[in-house]
């Protein structure tokens, strides 16, 4: 069973605040985009250079890196955790199953900001670059979430 | 007359996870996303997020639906 006291909100609030370039990335930014998908994670794209004040941020909430922050850049994730499960990609840029090669910083400079709470906003990829990082893995999972975040894309 | 329903067995979830979460070849990935959409699919994906939007309409409250859809199906019994 999930830990109940963990305060979602609080939590975005403090990665907005810390100023940290991080992208809700996964399940986690297709829910936020409207489609009722399960996760029991929160899945980020951080900055290289943002490890530092990402995890001061969440550290109020006994979120604790698995790695330090120097391995975590030589092996580009790693793991908060405590009730809650963070996955943590940190990698300047991820190559796609089918070879195209996803950099942060341009996914980070396309971000779409989206509505958590009245003062709180969660940045995400466009929904275009949330389809590449599904490919990143492309496991059966990721090519139905693919198709989903098609279906949604033609929405607009 | 209708069956009961069996849960599945724990070692029938864990094949079906590992399958759904193995990484697939880029020959395998190549020819599952040739598979077009169809109109009906893309229907049926907007309908339900038409639903979930107006339903929950912040991010706050769609990731609480889904938190606690978590909560429950992690209570449901396992054969």
């Amino acid at each position: 069973m999930r830990g109940t006291r963990f305060d979602e909100e609080a939590f975005f609030r403090a990665i907005g605040a810390s100023g940290a370039r991080a992208l809700v990335i996964g399940r986690r930014a297709m829910v936020f985009l409207g489609l009722p998908v399960l996760t029991a994670d929160y899945d980020f794209w951080l900055h290289i250079d943002d490890i530092d004040a990402f995890n001061r941020a969440v550290e109020p909430f006994d979120l604790h890196p698995s790695r330090t922050a120097e391995e975590a850049r030589r092996r580009g994730r790693y793991v908060l955790a405590n009730d809650e499960h963070v996955d943590v990609l940190v990698a300047r840029s991820v190559p796609t199953v089918d070879g195209v090669t996803v950099s942060m910083e341009d996914v980070w400079a396309r971000r779409q900001q989206v509505r958590y709470a009245d003062d709180v906003q969660v940045a995400i990829p466009t929904i275009d670059d949330l389809i590449l990082t599904k490919r990143f893995a492309a496991r059966a999972k990721d090519l139905q979430d693919i198709r989903f975040l098609e279906s949604l894309r033609d929405e607009t | 007359m209708t069956e009961q329903f069996v849960p599945p067995t724990a070692d029938t979830i864990r094949r079906l996870r590992e399958e759904y979460e193995r990484p697939l070849t880029p020959e395998e990935y190549r020819a599952q996303s040739a598979i077009p959409l169809s109109a009906e699919e893309i229907e049926e994906t907007l309908e339900l997020v038409r639903w979930f939007r107006a339903r929950y309409p912040t991010g706050a409250e769609r990731s609480a639906y889904v938190r606690e859809a978590i909560a429950r199906w992690s209570r449901r019994p396992v054969g």
